[in-house]
């Protein structure tokens, strides 16, 4: 038998977008996608049409399908003229209709395609910027089903199964992409740029552990033998998957396990041969799954109780002008306006709240700062950014937004920089004591510009409110460029006999060598002293 | 709807019928097969006759009234209670509906 000599990896997605309307997309109770609504008890959300009950009849939600249109724009589709309902029939416990409501032949949005930013290869300079085309095959509108539970809350165990219909008809984008995906890189970069698109549209919060987005690989490999034959392996979709890690797991372990499968039942590709199979998160292996009825079994037929959506060039473009300005374009205008690398702009927008804490952070520089050019706050704003606040976020496993420190605050640190009253040290220790004020404590460091108003804590309410540059006194973190403190220091370093060959070099003309007792003279300030005036001061006393 | 399938009425097997009860979740016995097949024969003979029609220039129509777009605005209103769901569920399991037990597959839409 002819031997693997290659195997590349073929991999589609679909993925399922709650969308964060207020109301459900065929009645009017209260959706938990929507943040108001998110805890709500369970079997509290309903009313006779989430239930099934006889006669309950459904109206489309216009905000679920303005969503809709929103995504679909967004992922460069076309928006259908005309769009109409359909039964898919199945019988489960969560769907109490025994049918869900979705589009089968005519969907809202089909035919769009994005550009993914993809990660540098180890060869190229990081300031490339590497993209890759992934067709969108369609976008459609459906509901959600409720949810089947095997335990009781708090883990009681139980000898049968219930239903909490709350999430039952929340409205479902399906987004349906083409084949298009090699490896499982470009799979995680896509749903995350996805995510971040709905956060920025403000379709949905994205947040994974509640479920707003779930993910199906379609995966599949090419093997390639030694003997010049091609075989591909039967598709393998995965349901349900609800976190970027579980994708990457799942996509990676079909890489691996597809043509072992093959060497042992030789199945290939064809009508018949697709199954599905589910990740379980702590083995870190796929399983084979109970088979759905194929798709004619569904017996989709148009819903007699819904009429079709038409879709008018007005309404298409009204809903455009809703249209913000979205993360790639940003990043363009970041590359433009303020000059930064590819790869600053990319880490300042391909997270949504960071991208509007780094935009409020360059207005507040602007403000901050009499006549200082705006492309010179974004550098700024995005050198504190990416450097003082990424490290931090990084060590603490959370966004620079939810540091605790304003923009306001940032812009402050920047102020006292360019006035050159901090030096670059003093500058990163304020920005992680800010860090600290805004945190949990409710500001122990600072009693910021708007004290909390909270009315039980007079105590705080007593504090007078400490501006940054007054915090930068107290922690003396202010740059001392008063003569007779420079000349103290300055004095005691020329002192000192560990010095006295390095005082003779700079005497004899050796001018480097002033750097080290520019040093000794900050290491005695405690880093205070204003590194450019002690060498000036320096220069002049030894005459060099 | 291809025109040149052949009209399948008459050929319905026993086992289509026992197929499609499956999945309506019917649990038919042996003579109510028969008579529903024989319905279902009848049923599809009907809808035979329809093929002969020349529909060649008819569009699709996706819905009997010829109304579009009847759209709500996305504000919520009153639900129903929990404990009004509670006296429906046929059993329950006070917050939630109980079911026999169903393992594991087929979560979410």
């Amino acid at each position: 038998m002819a031997e693997i000599k290659s195997v590349e990896l073929k991999v589609g997605l679909e993925v399922h977008v709650e969308l964060a309307t207020r109301t459900k997309m065929f009645t009017r109770a209260p959706s938990p996608a929507h943040p108001d609504y998110d805890d709500s008890p369970p079997n509290t959300l309903i009313d006779p049409l989430v239930l099934g009950l006889p006669g309950a009849l459904p109206v489309m939600n216009r905000e679920a399908v303005e969503m809709s249109m929103l995504v679909g724009l967004a992922l460069g589709c076309e928006i259908a003229e005309f769009t109409k309902w359909d039964r898919k029939s199945y019988y489960y416990p969560d769907l109490p209709k025994n049918y869900q409501i979705s589009q089968y032949d005519l969907p809202l949005c089909y035919d769009g395609s994005v550009y993914i930013p993809l990660p540098p290869t180890p060869e190229e300079d990081d300031e490339h910027e590497r993209h890759k085309r992934i067709g969108i095959i369609r976008a459609h509108l459906e509901e959600d089903s409720g949810k089947l539970l095997h335990e009781l809350p708090g883990g009681h165990a139980i000898d049968y199964s219930v239903v909490d219909f709350n999430r039952a008809g929340t409205p479902l984008l399906e987004i349906v992409t083409q084949p298009d995906f090699v490896n499982a890189d470009e799979v995680v970069a896509f749903a995350q740029f996805l995510r971040n698109i709905c956060r920025f549209l403000g379709v949905s919060e994205g947040v994974m552990q509640k479920g707003h987005m779930r993910f199906e690989p379609n995966i599949n490999t090419i093997i390639t033998l030694d003997d010049g034959h091609i075989v591909k392996t039967p598709i393998v979709e995965i349901k349900n998957l609800n976190s970027f890690r579980s994708l990457r797991g799942a996509i990676e372990y079909e890489f691996k396990e597809q043509p072992e499968r093959w060497k042992k039942d030789g199945k290939e590709m064809g009508p018949g041969a697709k199954s599905t199979r589910g990740w379980d998160d702590v083995k870190l292996v796929t399983l084979m799954q109970r088979e759905k009825e194929d798709a004619h079994d569904y017996r989709y037929f148009p819903d007699p109780d819904l009429i079709p959506v038409q879709v008018s060039r007005e309404w298409k473009e009204k809903v455009r002008e809703r249209l913000p300005e979205l993360p790639h374009v940003r990043a363009r205008r970041y590359i433009h306006d303020y000059a930064l690398h590819a790869k600053e702009a990319a880490a300042l927008t391909d997270e949504h709240d960071v991208c509007l804490f780094y935009e409020e952070t360059v207005e507040a520089i602007v403000q901050a700062i009499p006549g200082v050019l705006s492309d010179r706050a974004g550098r700024l704003a995005a050198n504190m950014i990416l450097q003082q606040g990424a490290k931090r976020a990084n060590e603490q496993a959370v966004l620079v937004n939810e540091l605790g420190i304003t923009p306001g605050q940032i812009a402050e640190i920047v102020k006292l920089r360019e006035e050159e009253k901090i030096g670059s040290s003093a500058a990163d220790e304020l920005f992680g004591l800010l860090c600290e004020s805004g945190g949990s404590d409710g500001g122990s460091a600072l009693r910021a510009e708007s004290p909390p108003a909270d009315k039980e804590d007079t105590a705080q309410r007593a504090v007078p409110p400490m501006t940054v540059e007054a915090l930068a006194e107290q922690h003396n973190l202010l740059q001392v460029r008063d003569e007779g403190q420079l000349d103290a220091w300055i004095d005691e370093v020329l002192a000192d006999p560990a010095n006295a060959k390095t005082v003779e070099d700079v005497k004899g003309g050796k001018t480097a060598a002033i750097g080290r007792l520019v040093g000794g003279v900050m290491k005695r300030s405690g880093g205070a002293a204003d590194a450019k005036a002690v060498r000036e001061r320096l220069e002049e006393k030894l005459g060099g | 709807m291809s025109d040149t399938k052949k009209p399948q009425g008459a050929e319905l097997s026993e086992d289509v019928v026992r197929r499609v009860a499956h999945l309506s979740r019917l649990a038919l016995d042996d003579a109510s097969i028969e008579r529903h097949r024989g319905q279902l024969v009848s049923i599809l003979g009907y809808i035979d006759r329809l093929r002969e029609l020349d529909t060649e220039n008819v569009d699709p129509m996706a819905h009997p009234l010829d109304v579009v777009n009847r759209l709500d605005a996305d504000e919520p209103r009153a639900c129903l209670s929990n404990e009004a769901l509670m006296k429906m569920a046929p059993q329950a399991a006070a917050p939630f509906v109980r079911v026999p037990k169903v393992l594991g597959g087929g979560e979410g839409a």
